[in-house]
């Protein structure tokens, strides 16, 4: 990967959360989905994050030898069915150590009002072809 | 794990192919993280009887998860403010395998409000 990147803020993405993905979502967890399952933050974070990571010419990322390292999440509430979120992903650091790679994406969801409703940290390892 | 993938957005093959998972060094389909850490979120949530008292949650995987194989989720209090009712877990998953205890998710971390 490409360490110049540190720091890469990828266009914020507006992402709706949608009463009928919660549902599939919380079906495919195994949820009772009598609320929003917390993790259901994943989905926009994959969508401003990842995604975008791995469509990413310049960072080099391969996908394909990608396990997820460590998560993180810290809410200020509970995410809303029918709130539309403004969801920031950053690069926050690439690292090499003992033949693998390491990717850490902080990204940050705000909610109509500009307040931060979620921030997330993914560390994911690019493992050694070795 | 195709439903996950679908409603998630992660589309690795490890999770999905198991031709794929096996040439890049596993003995099948991975089951994804986030898939054992929404069932540890839901197990937390259950516990407190509120999602809104989930204040954050901080896991490292560090085993593998394959299908057919049964997660078990749980925890400890690790500490309480008896003040502002806040308490931090000490969270784990678990699982079986060939008779021994393995640790998909050993020493995660989550801090909640208590009612």
């Amino acid at each position: 990967m490409n360490a110049a990147l540190e720091g890469k803020a990828y266009p914020p993405v507006r992402f709706r959360v949608d009463e009928d993905h919660v549902a599939r979502f919380a079906a495919a967890v195994g949820d009772d989905g009598s609320s929003v399952p917390p993790t259901f933050v994943t989905v926009p974070e994959i969508a401003a994050g990842l995604v975008r990571a791995i469509a990413d010419t310049e960072l080099g990322l391969d996908f394909a030898r990608v396990v997820h390292g460590e998560q993180e999440y810290e809410w200020s509430r509970p995410v809303r069915a029918g709130e539309t979120l403004e969801v920031r992903a950053t690069i926050e650091s690439i690292r090499a150590k003992g033949g693998h790679e390491f990717l850490t994406l902080r990204t940050r969801m705000l909610d109509e009002d500009g307040e931060e409703v979620v921030s997330a940290r993914s560390s994911l390892v690019v493992r050694g072809s070795g | 794990m195709k439903a996950y993938a679908d409603a998630s957005g992660d589309q690795n093959p490890l999770h999905q192919d198991d031709a794929f998972a096996r040439v890049v060094g596993f003995p099948g389909i991975v089951a994804h993280g986030m898939f054992t850490m929404a069932h540890l979120a839901s197990c937390v949530v259950a516990w407190l009887g509120d999602p809104a008292a989930l204040k954050r949650l901080r896991v490292q995987f560090r085993a593998p998860v394959y299908m057919g194989e049964t997660i078990v989720a749980g925890g400890t209090v690790r500490s309480l403010d008896a003040e502002t009712r806040r308490a931090v877990l000490d969270v784990w998953v678990r699982l079986e395998r060939d008779g021994a205890a393995e640790y998909p998710i050993r020493r995660g971390e989550a801090e909640v409000q208590l009612a």
